[in-house]
This record gives C-alpha cells, sequence and structure tokens, in this order.
C-alpha cells in the first residue's frame, strides 16, 4: 500500500492514470449509443461506484458488512418512487437515498460498534433480510412483487440524459469517488482505519476514537451505496424486489475480496473482473452460491490482498531487490547524529495514583497502589511476572476501568475519560509487544500519533483543500524529525512490518511524542534488544527526559532502570512492596526475596545484589 | 390476544437458545462466532430426516451418525476455512468471511442433494406431535418435550463447564497464553469445540426437525435468530441464551399475531438493536476484556 503510495505520485503512474480516465471517458464514442455494451458498461460504473465505498469499509477500517446490497436498495427505491410516483427530480430524490442510506448506515452501526467487529457483520446480514422482507411487505409504499417501473434518467441544464450520457455521469462520479477515497486513506482518517482494523489500542493510544472512526467509515460506505443505487435504478429503469437478494449483497463482498481488500485499485479490478463472470456463469446458475462461496474461501486463504494484492507481490518478487541495508545493526555515527536533533522542551505533567484498586473476576490484580510521580522525572515500576505493573498502566490510561481509587494527571482526576481523551491531555504510551500498523510505512505509522493533532476537516481532507494539504506536509516533516530523534530516520518509508524489533520499540516512542506526550509510560522497552539496542534506548529515555518530558517505564532490566530511573515501585501480587531510590530499593531484602526467591537469598550468587544481572530476574 | 402465543414462543424460543448454546460451545475458547451454524443446524435436520424418515433406521442410529457427521463436517470448516486465517493473525476477522463461505458451500450443497421440498419427521414414541389442549394451551408432547430438554441440555452444560476440561475452555478464552502456559493445548481445545459446537447445532437440527419439518431452508433464520439469543442473552452465557431466546420466541409470535406474519424478522431485528444499544454486552453481563 505504501509503496504504491510513492508510485501514484511519480510521473508514469499519473501518465497510466490519466490515459485511464481518457479511455474510460471516450469509450461510449466507441459503441453503439443505445446498445447492450454501453448498458452493461454502466452498470459496471454504478458496482464500481458501490465496490469502492464497501472497500474502504471492510477493506481499510476492517469491518466487514455483509448486507450492503440493502444500503443500495434505500438508494434505488428512493429515488425510484420519488421521481416516479412524487414528480421529484432525479437530482434531489438520489440526495434523499443518500442521505436515508446514510442515516440506516447509523443506525446499523450504533449498537455494534462498541462490540467486536463480528457483530457488525452480523447486524448488517440480518438488516438485509429484513429489509428484503419488508420490500415485499410494505406493498402501499414499495409496490411489492411488482416494483417501481419507469424511472427516468436524470436532466442536466434541462436536456434528458442519452444513455451515454448517464454513462459519463456514472463514469465521472466513479472517478471522483475513487479519487475522493483515495485521498481519505492517505488522510490521518485512514491511518485511524487501518488502526481500527489491526490495533485498536494502538489507535486509542494515539488519541483516535475506534468507535467514531467505524461510525464515518460506514457512514461514508452507505453514502457511496446511497449515490450507486439511485443510478442502479435509473440504469435499470425497473427497481423490483428481486434485484436485492441476500445474492446480491455476497456479490459486492465477493467483488472487493476478489480485487483485493484495503487496495486501491481493489474494487475497480473486482468488480471489472467479477462482472464478466456471472454473465460466464449463466450456464451454471444452480451452483452460483456454490462458485461464490468457493471463490470467497479460496481468496482469503491464498491471496487475502485479492487480484491486486497477487498482482503486486508477484511484481515485487520479479523486480530485482535494491541494495539490501544491514537489518539489525546501525553505524554508530547514525545513532550519534540522532542526538543532534534539535526538539522543542516539553513541559512534563505529574502522575498520582492513589490507592488504586482492580479485580478480574476474583483475581486481584491491584489492591491499592500509590504511586507519585514528579514532572520531568522518570519513575520506574518493577517486580515478578504477574505483579500487575502492565495492568497499572492499563488503568492509568483507562484501557481497563478502575475499580476504586485515584488517578491524577499534571493534577486533574482523569475518572470518567475514555483512552482517547487520556491521551490528549498528553499521555503516550508504548506497549509490551509493539502495536504498529505492518501494512504501513514507518512514516505513517509515526503520523498516527498526531491523530488528534491535526486539525484539518474530512472535507478539507477529501478534496486536498491548500489548508489541510499544508498542514499535512508540516506534520509529515515533524515526523520525520522525530524519528531521525530516535534515530530510525532511514527506515521512514520501509513497511512496519518489515523493520527490526529494536526499530519498532522506537517507532512506537516517536509515536507518542509525535501525539505531544508529555508523560510516556514505556511498558518494557528493553524486552529483547540486543546491547548496542539497549545502549541507544538508554540514550533515548535521557534525551526525552532531558526535554522535560515525565517517564514511567515499566522494566524488567536492572541495570537500565537503575541507571535512569530516580524512583523505583516494586509490585508484587498487586501491592506496593517497596518504593524508594533504586540504591535504597534493590538493598532491601524483602525485594530481592520477591525477585528471586528465598534460597537465593540464603545463598547469594556472587556478584553485587544491588545490580543483579537481568538473565537471573526474568528467570525469577 | 391469546395463550397459545406463548407456547408458540416458548417452543421457538427453546430452538434459538439451543442454536445460541451451540454458537457459545465453538465462541468459548476460539472467539470464532461461526457463520455457518445455521446452516449445520439445517444438514443436521437434512441428515437425520433422510436417515429417520426416508431410510426408516431406528431413531438413536440416526442421531449418532447426524452427531457425528455434522461434528466432523464442522471440524473440517476449522482445519480448512478457520485455522489458516487465524494462524495469519489472532486479531483478524477473516474467519467470518470464510465461515460465511463455508455456509453457501454447505447450503448450495445440501439443496443440491435433498432438492428444495421438506421432509415431515415424527418424533420417536411415545412422543407425538398431535395437539392437546392444556390449560387453554394448544400443545404437543413433543412441543413439551422439546421446551423441558432443552432447560436440562442447557443446565447440564453448565455443568460441563465446571470440570476440568471445561475449566481449560474457560481458561483459553480469558488468556490463551496463560493457559498455553499452565499446560492447557489451545490448539486441540479449538478442535474439540468445533466438533462439540458442530454437533450440538446437528443435535439442534434434529430436535427442531419434527417441529419446523426438515427443509434446506432453515438455515439462514435460525442463523439471526440464534444469533439474536447468543447476543442478548451475552456471549458465552448459555443460561442467558435460554432466557433470551424465550424473549425473542414470545416477541416474535407476538409480532406475527398483532401484525403480520411478514413483521416477524422485523421485529426480533428491532428488539436486537435496542438490546444492543443500551447493553452491548448483553442482559446478562460482560465478558472480561482484558486485550492490552
Amino acid at each position: 500500500m505504501a509503496a504504491s503510495v510513492a508510485k501514484s505520485r511519480s510521473l508514469p503512474g499519473l501518465l497510466v492514470q490519466a490515459a485511464l480516465v481518457v479511455i474510460v471517458l471516450a469509450l461510449p464514442l466507441a459503441l453503439d449509443p443505445y446498445g447492450y455494451p454501453l448498458f452493461v458498461a454502466t452498470q459496471l460504473g454504478v458496482y464500481v461506484i458501490a465496490a469502492i465505498g464497501l472497500n474502504l469499509l471492510a477493506g481499510y477500517a476492517g469491518q466487514v458488512s455483509l448486507g450492503h446490497g440493502a444500503f443500495i436498495a434505500i438508494g434505488a427505491y428512493a429515488t425510484a418512487l420519488l421521481t416516479v410516483d412524487h414528480g421529484w427530480s432525479f437530482w434531489l430524490a438520489a440526495l434523499a437515498g443518500v442521505v436515508l442510506s446514510a442515516l440506516m448506515g447509523v443506525l446499523m452501526a450504533l449498537p455494534s460498534f462498541r462490540l467486536s467487529t463480528w457483530y457488525f457483520a452480523f447486524i448488517t446480514l440480518a438488516f438485509a433480510q429484513v429489509f428484503e422482507k419488508m420490500i415485499v411487505e410494505w406493498r402501499g409504499l414499495t409496490k411489492g412483487f411488482a416494483g417501481v417501473v419507469g424511472v427516468q434518467p436524470p436532466s442536466v441544464f434541462g436536456h434528458v440524459l442519452e444513455p451515454a450520457g448517464v454513462y459519463w455521469l456514472v463514469a465521472i462520479i466513479a472517478i471522483i469517488g475513487f479519487w475522493l477515497v483515495n485521498n481519505i486513506v492517505h488522510s490521518r482518517f485512514g491511518r485511524g482505519f487501518v488502526a481500527v482494523r489491526d490495533a485498536p489500542a494502538a489507535a486509542q493510544a494515539a488519541g483516535a476514537s475506534p468507535a467514531r472512526l467505524k461510525l464515518l467509515a460506514f457512514v461514508i460506505a452507505a453514502c457511496f451505496a446511497g449515490v450507486a443505487g439511485a443510478f442502479f435504478a435509473v440504469q435499470k429503469t425497473v427497481v423490483t424486489p428481486d434485484d436485492f437478494t441476500a445474492e446480491f449483497s455476497i456479490f459486492f463482498l465477493l467483488t472487493v475480496v476478489l480485487g483485493g481488500l484495503g487496495t486501491r485499485w481493489g474494487p475497480v479490478v473486482g468488480a471489472l473482473v467479477f462482472f464478466l463472470v456471472p454473465e460466464l456463469l449463466t450456464g451454471l446458475e444452480s451452483w452460483r452460491m456454490m462458485v461464490y462461496g468457493a471463490a470467497l474461501l479460496a481468496l482469503m486463504l491464498f491471496a487475502p490482498h485479492g487480484l491486486v494484492g497477487a498482482a503486486r507481490s508477484l511484481f515485487d518478487r520479479l523486480r530485482p531487490k535494491q541494495a539490501a541495508q544491514p537489518a539489525e545493526t546501525v553505524p554508530p555515527e547514525a545513532a550519534h547524529e540522532a542526538a543532534h536533533v534539535e526538539r522543542p522542551a516539553i513541559s512534563g505533567l505529574s502522575l498520582e495514583v492513589k490507592d488504586l484498586r482492580k479485580s478480574f473476576g476474583g483475581v486481584v490484580a491491584l489492591g491499592g497502589v500509590d504511586l507519585s510521580v514528579a514532572p520531568g522525572t522518570c519513575a520506574a515500576i518493577v517486580g515478578p511476572n504477574g505483579s500487575g505493573k502492565t495492568t497499572l498502566l492499563n488503568v492509568v490510561g483507562a484501557y481497563y476501568r478502575r475499580d476504586a481509587g485515584a488517578v491524577l494527571l499534571g493534577g486533574r482526576e482523569t475518572k470518567g475519560l475514555s483512552p482517547q481523551q487520556i491521551a490528549g491531555e498528553g499521555l503516550g504510551r508504548t506497549f509490551q509487544t509493539p502495536r504498529l500498523l505492518g501494512e504501513l510505512t514507518v512514516l505513517d505509522n509515526v503520523l498516527l500519533g498526531a491523530y488528534r493533532r491535526e486539525r484539518a476537516s474530512l472535507a478539507g481532507t477529501m478534496l486536498r483543500l491548500p489548508g489541510a494539504m499544508l498542514e499535512a506536509a508540516q506534520l509529515r516533516a515533524e515526523a520525520m524529525e522525530l524519528l531521525a530523534f530516535v534515530g530510525v530516520a532511514d527506515r521512514a518509508h520501509d513497511l512496519a512490518s518489515e523493520t527490526p524489533h529494536g526499530h519498532q520499540r522506537l517507532v512506537e516512542i516517536a509515536r507518542a511524542l509525535m501525539g505531544g506526550a508529555r508523560l510516556i509510560m514505556l511498558d518494557e522497552p528493553a524486552a529483547g534488544l540486543s546491547l548496542t539496542e539497549l545502549d541507544r534506548l538508554e540514550q533515548l529515555i535521557r534525551r526525552i527526559l532531558a526535554l522535560g518530558a515525565t517517564v514511567v517505564i515499566v522494566e524488567h532490566h536492572l541495570d537500565l532502570v537503575a541507571s535512569i530511573a530516580s524512583h523505583v515501585t516494586v509490585l508484587d501480587r498487586g501491592a506496593v512492596l517497596a518504593s524508594g531510590s533504586p540504591q535504597a530499593v534493590f538493598a532491601d531484602a524483602a525485594v530481592m526475596a520477591a525477585y528471586m526467591g528465598e534460597r537465593a537469598l540464603n545463598d547469594p550468587p556472587a556478584g553485587d545484589l544491588c545490580h543483579p544481572r537481568p538473565a537471573e530476574a526474568e528467570g525469577a | 390476544m391469546d395463550i397459545d402465543i406463548l407456547a408458540r414462543g416458548l417452543v421457538a424460543g427453546s430452538l434459538y437458545a439451543l442454536v445460541a448454546v451451540s454458537f457459545n460451545i465453538l465462541y468459548r475458547p476460539t472467539n470464532v462466532f461461526n457463520f455457518a451454524q445455521g446452516e449445520l443446524v439445517m444438514l443436521g435436520a437434512m441428515i437425520f430426516a433422510s436417515l429417520a424418515t426416508v431410510l426408516g433406521w431406528p431413531w438413536y442410529a440416526a442421531l449418532i451418525i447426524t452427531l457425528v457427521g455434522v461434528g466432523l463436517l464442522t471440524l473440517l470448516i476449522d482445519v480448512v476455512a478457520v485455522a489458516p486465517v487465524l494462524a495469519r493473525s489472532q486479531h483478524g476477522t477473516g474467519w467470518v468471511i470464510t465461515t460465511l463461505a463455508a455456509s453457501l458451500i454447505i447450503a448450495n450443497g445440501v439443496n443440491r442433494i435433498w432438492g428444495p421440498d421438506p421432509i415431515v419427521v415424527r418424533p420417536p414414541a411415545p412422543l407425538t406431535t398431535d395437539t392437546f389442549s392444556l390449560a387453554g394451551m394448544t400443545v404437543s408432547a413433543y412441543q413439551i418435550f422439546l421446551v423441558l430438554l432443552t432447560i436440562i441440555l442447557v443446565l447440564a452444560i453448565e455443568q460441563v463447564y465446571r470440570t476440568r476440561q471445561g475449566k481449560a475452555v474457560l481458561a483459553v478464552a480469558e488468556d490463551r497464553e496463560a493457559a498455553l502456559l499452565r499446560g492447557v493445548n489451545p490448539l486441540r481445545l479449538s478442535r474439540w469445540s468445533f466438533f462439540l459446537g458442530g454437533a450440538f447445532a446437528g443435535l439442534t437440527g434434529v430436535l427442531a426437525a419434527p417441529v419446523l419439518y426438515a427443509s434446506t431452508g432453515l438455515g439462514p433464520a435460525l442463523l439471526l435468530k440464534g444469533f439474536a439469543a447468543a447476543a442478548v442473552g451475552s456471549i458465552g452465557n448459555n443460561r442467558g441464551a435460554l432466557i433470551a431466546g424465550y424473549l425473542i420466541g414470545v416477541t416474535e409470535a407476538l409480532g406475527a399475531a398483532l401484525l403480520s406474519p411478514g413483521y416477524q424478522e422485523a421485529v426480533v431485528f428491532l428488539l436486537v438493536l435496542c438490546v444492543l444499544l443500551v447493553w452491548p454486552h448483553g442482559l446478562f453481563g460482560r465478558p472480561f476484556a482484558r486485550t492490552v
């Protein structure tokens, strides 16, 4: 995906796109103005419009709609009924159809968007089934099985459009729709959608509300379906319940899966290829659902990014590899250079935790924990596995709801705030296992952090208005600067999934800084790092502290903790065992007992007890 | 309004509860909500009808073959359609599409083998579907048996979850990695859950056959009402599913009686939407979410 962004902005890419637009628009000149091929081409355009919307929803935002046909039906019926029965102009009727479709979309999304994704799939499936029945049931409104007959083509400036005119209208709308969705995909909204799909917690850490993003994706998809429905009615001139069976929805799902979920050209390619298939399948009518099912299964198993994805991986394999960069080791001078990036000072936030309690069922994860971190200092939380360290971070960040206690961030109680709101207050975090969006570039991952800071409106982003473009460019430059600050600028354009583990941790820190974090919680940042990487991490944390930010670090690596933290809190089974300066805490016998067991104390290993080796600590 | 609506609602509701329980059995350790479940119920009804009614086998033999057959097919769905997708990404919802695909394949395949005509299935003696009057309701012995058996099955399954194996299932559902560390094999449990969830769907089909007749069109409606019962009763909660099943069955019967039979799906759908709006995790509690 990321690779295609760069490609599309290149000159040959633009030329190919311009040539495609010319071919699409010139098509009617080569066809019989009243013939079947033009009819089919118009229908194809209608399907492409609907598929583009569904791809945004199912492909990018990961919300599978199994009843998309129903939203097309709403647009089609609204347009047909309002123009035929009530004499509305096509344009007004189509607008009403789009609004209705979007409203139904909101209604379907509202109950499900707080829940797992598959609820949404079920609800849309049920909606399509109910809607299909209702079309027949509300005979008075919809004319039942007979359908609405005689839908007239729209007029432009008083001229009723000929079939070629309708084609042009559909083609232009499809092209504009493609452009708009493309702009969304490459904006903060697009990054947010992918985050909702692949790592909802990362979206929240960046201050984005998964629920709102899902709703947005669904409303956009429903609008596209409504537009497609309006032209569906015009192009067929008759609208009947038989047009909108369950099969129709499955057809659209297969279209986007075939072309490639979450790929730019997927819906176009899928519609183009799949549109010809039912024509070929006429002899196999009774096997159609079997063929659809088998195709969906095979594609999901063997080509999850569809034809476009398969073509791209083939292309990548055939293309000569660029000189491979060394994966693990970064030249020391690069790390050195990183130190020279100037960043504005950060005014660190204080954190005050009082008597915090959290249980999971009968298991007490936090049994009254106190913690106090002064602005601009580094506090470490250590303790054996299962002692409640990560739970503490999650309750502070509101990822878990607390049972009791107080959490004050910068002196303000955070009770009742959502994780994304707390992120907006200046709380940044990294995760124990890095939550990067593997299909986006490293740079895009850092940009996700700025989700809440970016002010451009959806319309400005969609239409690429100057203000929005300027802001996007500024944030991009800042993200590059932050990547240089953490020392991975050379990997900015690589896919996050292809960057080594140690770098992923640094990218997460850059993402937190990008969000304007004034207090950063690092969850085991040193786990799995090599010695060189560990050294760089320590330097980085020192530089972040030097800027003025507050750091809370959960870590098993006691050498690192002893060296950077000014205050250490030891948790054991959800309670604070010891708290104080690193020297004092690590000399405490009770702490050592919790960490290494009683026997280790009675028979101390050769070495300094104040600085146990990490291997021993982790083995405990 | 007559009291028959209540009887109809309880009978239909029992069936929805059974479908919901079959969803839950499969969902608890795997977190997969199988979209082919409706067609598996339908397949169970068809196999049993063919063996018992058409071929005249004794009911217990037909029942065993049905349960094993549907269970094995569900296991095949796991191996072919679900496990490979989950192996690629634990968070993805690719399985929504692959289990839907399995559902399309089963529906079309069964339709081609059996055709659209329903098969009448008689319950084993002494149960009959002959109706009589009981406290003002028109009921049959089989209907009473079905309602009672559903309650017994739900309670029995709750007991199973109290055993060692049952607790392992719950442990895996809650935290796959932690369970693995304590010697539970999640892969084996997933396979078993698919087999048992499928077999239970087959059993549901067998039990539904005398009431609804065995027909290839049963799948989609049972899928959605089973989902409705599971969601309203809180996913994974079998007692919740039972009560939600009754609620949905009675609501549907009321909608059909007061409005028109054509509205019964719409009424159920509205009920589910409203419940989920107010209680997103259903009426009977929310599962733990330990995600980060």
